[in-house]
């Protein structure tokens, strides 16, 4: 009986420290069941939204990492929209404080846009990142490290992007 | 109390054997051949994985495996996952997700949702995923072939809509798709064979529309080679064409009613084999090449700089060893210039009795002076040595304030060359002198010098106010600087046989020929094939380099001038006109109110962006993006002067209407902005 008392005892302290890791390490953000994924419409201008079912997971980190990778995809392959090149990778995200760091693979700098493509798939990715609570800006980083610009439409990634940009 | 101790203790050995065998249950071990087979073959070789495991019966293989890498690769489908985050997601070639969910069997394919056999599980910095399920999302099915599997690409999906009369289909597949058509141009039937792709949709489709009755779908062939044939029941006398793909694994049919007309290409010819292309996208060539040569303005229209067949004095610059100057008895000024070569020149005489030289390629072996003189012909004189901003040639500048329009004489002799001012006004002075400093001799150049905007030869005084958008203090009020953009190793876009470096230089001498003419100064960033900062630099130096020159003359306004180039399935077209400070946006609207309304290309509107050029520029500053390269009627458009000339037009009309005129000489704050 006692023994059982100690294990029932170690479950429930580990129980405890997992809940209070995953509260004070990965806090959760209220999105529903779904994110708003933006795409840029041909014009280069008006943007179109549409939702993107999530899963069970909830921590800002992974929503924010899905929401990017779901923006840099764009809409269904049906759908005209401005995209990013493709074979564009999500490398990863960070979000500190209101600013989502984006991280690009190289191929985006082989496979450059023109000005009107380019604003387009940045938008897009910058009002997907910023519809999440407590987002406000994105800094774009090309295989880990901050680039004034990118060939081709010359977009300038130097500072983080906000909806204001535009 | 012994009873119930051995009780407890029996109780947690049953415990302990009922959690090992729940763990047993979920182990997960390496793959064996009889479950959940190894042995794939994709692509006519065998898929080798390099730690498989089977994990509730079926395949599990980590994102990091290299077996796993080359499918996806084949497939033209990326993998985005970050460590210690919680979903997966594959993006086709054709940019449909599949997304996973670690710990959960949930995973989505184009946001639909599915159950995988087993949930992703996290192990080190990799998730093992259910691959055959994956496959399965990217349209490659797993067909048993004796002791192996194959997975076999497939025809995934055929989406059906409407556009007004017409039928438009489109096919998926995992891969490329290669079809061979089989019925010929008369045929109520257009049938297709694709080889090398298998399909498990439903074999027979009805469609009812007034142009395509039915589709039937048929495989065949073996696990290793299969084909699919895809015939189209079509109405007789229907017609129908390819259209564009958003990627080479789509191909899109259009079919019409008899009497319609399509858009698109026509099927090839029967027997004819054609790969679906990707779509075209704006992407500069990686070297610099020459495409057709476009009639352009000379360069006699350019603003007074010297002329590109000056001739070249020395690769190497002189040095300007010594300088002295001296009052004469007739109350004049000289100053002698010592030089260790034979030199450039240019010299400019400006409305507010400045007169400056430039001597290039040369550097001062002397300090610089800044000096005020009590003299009665010379106010100040400065002496000062840069880098040229548009020629990049080291360059020492001699600038004088005068009294009044004083007479001036370059005079060359052995050693050098003197500056003789004399004590009296030049009733019609020159504006404007270059050539060379050779062996003693001022051999000036035979080209007639460019003259001045008119308006610098009679200015006509204006009332400061007069301007819609005064200048802010300081700012070269009369110079506008053009960007031409790209050039050298940057070509920009190409398409339909156009170059969008030439084009915009093209553009840009057009534009600059008109500002002149009423009265601008006008500085080009490049005005031929380069590179303004260096080949192949960076693209934040070259920027910076253009936003350099304007910003370092105090120009009054920027204008970056390109064209414009997008994926060909968007079928963009188009007038734009970019700004992003919002002091741009004034002169953004003017300058875009008569693109809109003189160009015949479709007006795409005013849009701000944060593009470099533009947004590191002081002054107000757009870029214009005249037409589509990407676009067949904007790129007929852009091969024709005159539409050519209708963009430069409609630009300098533009700028008039935003600045009504140039501003009174008056306001030319110094030799340095005022060229």
């Amino acid at each position: 009986m006692k023994l059982l008392r100690v294990v029932g005892a170690v479950a429930l302290l580990g129980i405890a420290a997992y809940v209070g890791y995953r509260l004070f390490s990965h806090p959760t953000v209220n999105v529903g069941e779904s994110v708003a994924v933006y795409y840029t419409k041909g014009d280069g201008a008006s943007l179109a939204r549409w939702n993107v079912s999530l899963g069970p997971a909830r921590d800002r980190p992974s929503v924010a990492f899905y929401a990017a990778v779901q923006a840099v995809a764009g809409p269904p392959p049906d759908v005209p929209a401005i995209r990013f090149p493709a074979g564009t990778v999500v490398r990863a995200v960070d979000v500190k404080g209101s600013t989502a760091s984006v991280d690009l693979d190289g191929s985006i700098t082989t496979a450059p846009s023109g000005s009107l493509a380019e604003s387009g798939e940045f938008k897009a990715l910058v009002w997907t990142l910023t519809a999440l609570p407590g987002i406000d800006a994105v800094q774009v980083r090309v295989d880990g490290a901050r680039v004034p610009t990118l060939p081709g439409g010359h977009l300038e990634l130097d500072e983080p992007l906000t909806r204001q940009s535009w | 109390m012994n009873r119930s101790r051995a009780k407890a203790g029996n109780r947690a050995i049953v415990f302990v054997i009922l959690a090992l065998l729940a763990a047993l249950s979920v182990c997960r071990l390496p793959a064996r051949a009889d479950e959940a087979t190894t042995d794939y073959w994709f692509g006519g070789t065998r898929l080798i994985f390099e730690q498989p495991q089977v994990t509730g019966g079926a395949l599990a293989i980590s994102t990091t495996d290299g077996g796993l890498v080359r499918f996806l690769g084949a497939l033209g489908a990326t993998l985005a996952y970050q460590p210690g985050q919680k979903y997966v997601v594959i993006t086709t070639a054709d940019r449909r997700t599949v997304a996973f969910d670690v710990d959960s069997p949930r995973y989505t394919v184009g946001g639909i949702a599915q159950s995988a056999p087993f949930a992703p599980y996290a192990s080190g910095n990799a998730v093992y995923l259910p691959f055959v399920a994956l496959a399965k999302a990217l349209y490659v099915d797993a067909v048993p072939d004796g002791d192996t599997t194959v997975l076999q690409p497939e025809i995934g999906s055929l989406d059906v809509r409407s556009e007004k009369r017409a039928t438009v289909l489109t096919l998926r597949g995992a891969t490329a798709l290669h079809f061979k058509r089989i019925t010929g141009p008369r045929d109520s039937h257009v049938t297709l064979s694709f080889s090398g792709v298998g399909s498990t949709l439903a074999r027979e489709r009805s469609i009812g529309q007034p142009a395509l009755a039915s589709v039937v779908i048929a495989s065949a062939g073996t696990p290793k080679n299969p084909t699919t044939v895809v015939d189209f029941t079509a109405a007789p006398g229907s017609a129908h064409a390819l259209l564009p793909s958003d990627s080479s694994n789509a191909l899109t049919l259009e079919f019409a009613p008899p009497g319609a007309t399509v858009g698109g290409t026509p099927l090839p010819a029967q027997g004819s084999t054609l790969v679906v292309s990707a779509p075209s996208q704006p992407r500069p060539a990686p070297l610099a090449k020459q495409g057709p040569q476009l009639p352009t303005p000379g360069p006699s229209a350019t603003s007074p700089t010297m002329p590109s067949a000056t001739p070249v004095i020395s690769a190497a610059p002189v040095q300007l060893t010594a300088l002295t100057s001296a009052g004469t008895s007739d109350g004049g000024f000289d100053m002698h210039v010592s030089l260790s070569g034979n030199v450039g020149y240019e010299w400019h005489r400006l409305p507010d009795d400045r007169w400056y030289v430039d001597l290039k390629p040369a550097v001062l072996a002397v300090a610089p002076r800044d000096e005020s003189l009590q003299d009665d012909t010379v106010k100040s004189l400065r002496v000062k040595g840069f880098i040229g901003p548009r020629d990049h040639l080291p360059t020492v500048r001699i600038a004088f304030t005068l009294t009044s329009p004083r007479v001036v004489n370059l005079i060359a002799n052995p050693g050098g060359a003197t500056i003789a001012i004399d004590a009296v006004d030049d009733a019609n002075p020159q504006r404007v002198g270059y050539g060379q400093i050779t062996d003693g001799r001022l051999v000036a150049s035979a080209e007639t010098p460019a003259p001045l905007p008119p308006a610098n030869e009679e200015p006509v005084p204006v009332p400061t106010g007069t301007w819609k958008f005064a200048p802010p203090p300081g700012y070269g009020s009369r110079l506008i600087v053009i960007d031409p953009g790209h050039g050298g190793s940057d070509p920009g876009a190409e398409h339909n046989g156009l170059v969008e470096k030439e084009l915009n230089l093209d553009m840009a001498r057009r534009l600059r020929a008109l500002l002149v003419s009423r009265g601008w100064i006008v500085e080009m960033t490049r005005d031929s094939d380069i590179d303004v900062y260096e080949p192949n630099d960076s693209a934040r130096d070259e920027l910076q380099a253009r936003d350099d020159i304007a910003n370092d003359a105090h120009a009054r306004l920027f204008i970056s001038v390109h064209s414009n180039a997008a994926p060909s399935v968007l079928a963009m077209n188009g007038t734009t006109t970019y700004y992003y400070k919002p002091d741009s946006y004034a002169f953004a609207r003017a300058v875009h109110a008569r693109l809109a309304a003189d160009l015949p290309t479709k007006d795409d509107g005013i849009i701000k962006d944060k593009f470099y050029v533009i947004a590191h520029a002081t002054m107000p500053a757009i870029l214009i993006e005249s037409a589509f390269l990407t676009s067949a009627r904007d790129a007929e458009l852009l091969h024709d002067p005159v539409f050519l000339q209708k963009i430069a037009l409609a630009i300098a009309e533009g700028v008039g209407s935003y600045t009504s005129a140039p501003p009174p000489v008056s306001q030319i704050p110094s030799e340095d902005g005022g060229r």
